[in-house]
């Protein structure tokens, strides 16, 4: 059994997907919601508490238990406990594309945005809106470098065309690209960074790529039906 | 083991609370439809161009080969992913090729829909300016709602649903204020004449079809909602059935009340006498006032109608993007909105050359622009709805998929046969549509057009057959192409 999973996979895709900043747009809170899923989703497959398998052309998450007879291990980070303890409490596994619609429709955002204030990493601040009369909440990162580190990381990596690219970061690079963000990830950088990208997200586990390739459509299903 | 009377997990209520019922289905695919438009802009000319009064049989006619072809489309939606595009249905009914085909001849007709438009628009605007004292050409007007459409394009799309709401609620009482003033008004009594079948004959008939077919479009978007229906088996069939009851009976009721009050031997030269019949019979009824709510009225339902086919056709140009079937650029979304913004800013850019292409050349907006190019789209329209009606049969005929005989089997096959006897009449006699003399080359060269788009898709499909195996794979399935070509694409070995 591996050590508990680092959820620094699922706060990078928060900060890349909820901050905007002079070079980057936020994206809208439904494909927020997506991409940080399908990071936690990610963190779990890699691991080895969750798998991803195919039954009759559809995508099912369960528990991975392991072959050799372990027992079940629960992870100690309270954010992928959380969803760990959802799935083992369904009765049938369900599909992908159900988990990303839960954890977006369950403010995944939220939980990983109180996880990272809690670490110290993003700073909770409420506002008193005056025209609504209502209190709304809000996350900021606690430091401006941590909220660009991570999308400064991946343009780094695509300019360079770095050979050793980790797993998470190759997710990443897909997954920025999946949630919309294209054009500022590749803007200026050279032609070759989509072809290096494209070949980092095909040498991903399959897992990662049937997470991702749900991500994408699940974001075109929002363009299609106007997110209603 | 989980029953159907097992309270469901949490994770299941979260998924049930978002899954849409009969009335929300219905909303949308009421919005896309504007009946103002079609009464007020279509109604009338069809009287004056086809110089018959069979318009109220015609959108009856053509409500029932829609209901018979929604039997089998919504049952043979729930088996397939990206429903709600008829193009999708054509690759996974007939094939991948025809279905590129299919893409291509959709594509051109929504946006040539949409862009047809802006001239009814125009002269709509011009003349609610003009009672305000202000006088500016038509392509201004246009111009003015091209920007306001292409910005409202590039906006999350739940904005535009609630205007769209609004505008259509709106719009439906006024539509069925003015029926009743007219059936109240009555000239000679209720003219039964107008719904015997001798009225629907002629050189007209095929004309006045194609344009009730444009009428109608929108029914079939419930199907794009399928998986986020509460029951996908009933809920979806269940809207677009009621789409297309509700419209008839607007359709029906309102050009039959025209008929009624102004009488069945003059409504024809009525009509050609005035473009704005329906609102002078308002004005003169009801008083001066109403004529101009009509008008304005029509137009925020012409703006509505031309920002819903905007869009449809945004929306098919990035699911055509995103199976890099068209180039793929066209399926980058906003990431603020995720509205499908390469896609919606094409369309706005093509509509933008068209309106200042007919300004600078000083074409006629009525008769030049949305005449010929709606009533072009319509034949391009109806000829994908009776492609799709085809794919349905071929698609059942290799397996019913436990489906029943009458939704597999019997609706679709009498669909093809009354759709592509539409399609026959509406060739034959599309002359008369254009008002233009039997043998001249316009009617001819539209059929021309359309057929060349379909087989020049075809070429194409044929091409990434060969070439792009894994984009073929994807072909037909819309968002999902990335579940397919991720599957069909080479794993790489990392490192390389």
């Amino acid at each position: 059994m591996p050590d508990v999973p680092s959820p620094r996979l699922v706060y990078d895709a928060l900060l890349i997907t909820s901050l905007d900043d002079a070079y980057k747009p936020a994206t809208g809170p439904r494909v927020t919601g997506l991409g940080v899923g399908s990071a936690l989703l990610a963190e779990l497959v890699l691991s080895q508490q969750l798998i991803v398998w195919a039954d009759k052309g559809v995508d099912l998450v369960c528990m991975d238990y392991g072959g050799n007879g372990e027992r079940y291990r629960p992870p100690a980070d309270s954010l992928a406990l959380w969803l760990i303890e959802h799935v083992r409490a369904e009765r049938t596994s369900l599909s992908v594309r159900d988990w990303l619609d839960f954890l977006s429709a369950a403010d995944v955002y939220t939980k990983t945005a109180d996880h990272m204030a809690m670490v110290g990493l993003m700073v909770r601040r409420e506002y008193r809106s005056r025209w609504r009369q209502r209190v709304e909440i809000g996350y900021e990162p606690s430091d401006p470098l941590i909220a660009n580190a991570a999308f400064s990381r991946l343009r780094r990596h695509l300019s360079l065309a770095e050979p050793n690219l980790s797993i998470e970061d190759a997710f990443l690079l897909a997954l920025t690209d999946a949630v919309g963000l294209s054009k500022p990830l590749y803007n200026q950088l050279p032609s070759g960074a989509r072809v290096y990208a494209g070949k980092r997200r095909q040498a991903l586990p399959a897992a990662l790529r049937a997470v991702l390739a749900h991500l994408a459509a699940a974001v075109a299903d929002i363009a299609i039906t106007g997110g209603r | 083991m989980f029953t159907p009377s097992s309270p469901p997990s949490a994770v299941q209520a979260v998924l049930a609370r978002d899954k849409l019922g009969t009335l929300s289905l219905l909303h949308f695919s009421l919005t896309a439809a504007t009946p103002l438009t079609v009464i007020a802009g279509g109604v009338v000319v069809m009287f004056a161009l086809a110089g018959q009064i069979g318009i109220p049989l015609g959108y009856l006619i053509i409500a029932v080969c829609l209901w018979l072809f929604s039997v089998g489309y919504t049952t043979m939606s729930r088996h397939i992913t990206n429903a709600g595009a008829f193009y999708a249905f054509i690759a996974r009914g007939i094939g991948r090729i025809p279905g590129v085909a299919a893409a291509w001849v959709a594509a051109t007709s929504y946006c040539a829909m949409q862009i047809s438009l802006y001239g009814l628009l125009g002269l709509t605007a011009q003349s609610v300016l003009a009672r305000m004292g202000i006088d500016w050409p038509w392509w201004v007007c246009a111009l003015a709602a091209w920007l306001l459409i292409g910005l409202l394009g590039t906006r999350a799309v739940d904005i535009n649903a609630k205007v769209l709401a609004i505008l259509l609620t709106i719009e439906i009482a006024v539509i069925l204020l003015f029926s009743a003033s007219n059936f109240a008004n009555a000239a000679d009594g209720v003219p039964l004449a107008a719904m015997s079948p001798s009225t629907l004959g002629g050189e007209a008939a095929g004309a006045m079809l194609a344009l009730a077919v444009t009428g109608f479009i929108g029914f079939e978007s419930p199907t794009v909602y399928g998986e986020e229906a509460k029951d996908r088996r009933r809920t979806v069939a269940r809207a677009t059935l009621a789409t297309v009851g509700i419209l008839a009976f607007i359709y029906i009721a309102s050009s039959w009340s025209i008929i009624a009050a102004v009488g069945a031997d003059g409504v024809v030269d009525a009509a050609i006498a005035d473009p704005s019949l329906m609102f002078t019979l308002a004005g003169d009824q009801l008083g001066a006032p109403w004529a101009i709510i009509g008008e304005v009225m029509l137009l925020t339902s012409v703006t509505a109608a031309a920002l819903s086919f905007h869009n449809t056709t945004a929306r098919y140009l990035f699911a055509l993007g995103r199976e890099h079937v068209a180039p793929a650029w066209l399926g980058r979304t906003s990431p603020r909105t995720s509205a499908p913004v390469a896609a919606s800013l094409t369309q706005t850019a093509v509509s933008g050359a068209v309106i200042i292409a007919w300004a600078a050349l000083g074409l006629d907006p009525r008769v030049h622009l949305f005449y010929y190019m709606s009533t072009s789209a319509g034949i391009g329209l109806l000829a994908l709805i009776a492609t799709c009606a085809v794919a349905v049969v071929v698609y059942f005929a290799r397996d019913r998929r436990g489906e029943s005989l009458w939704a597999s089997r019997i609706a679709p096959i009498l669909s093809v046969i009354a759709l592509l006897w539409v399609l026959y009449l509406s060739i034959l006699h599309f002359h008369t549509l254009l008002g233009v003399e039997k043998g001249s080359t316009l009617p001819v060269l539209v059929p021309i057009l359309f057929a060349g788009l379909a087989i020049l898709g075809a070429g194409w499909g044929a091409f990434l057959k060969s070439a792009r195996p894994q984009v073929y794979a994807g072909i037909g399935h819309g968002a999902k192409a990335a579940l397919i070509t991720a599957k069909a694409e080479p794993a790489e070995v990392a490192g390389v």
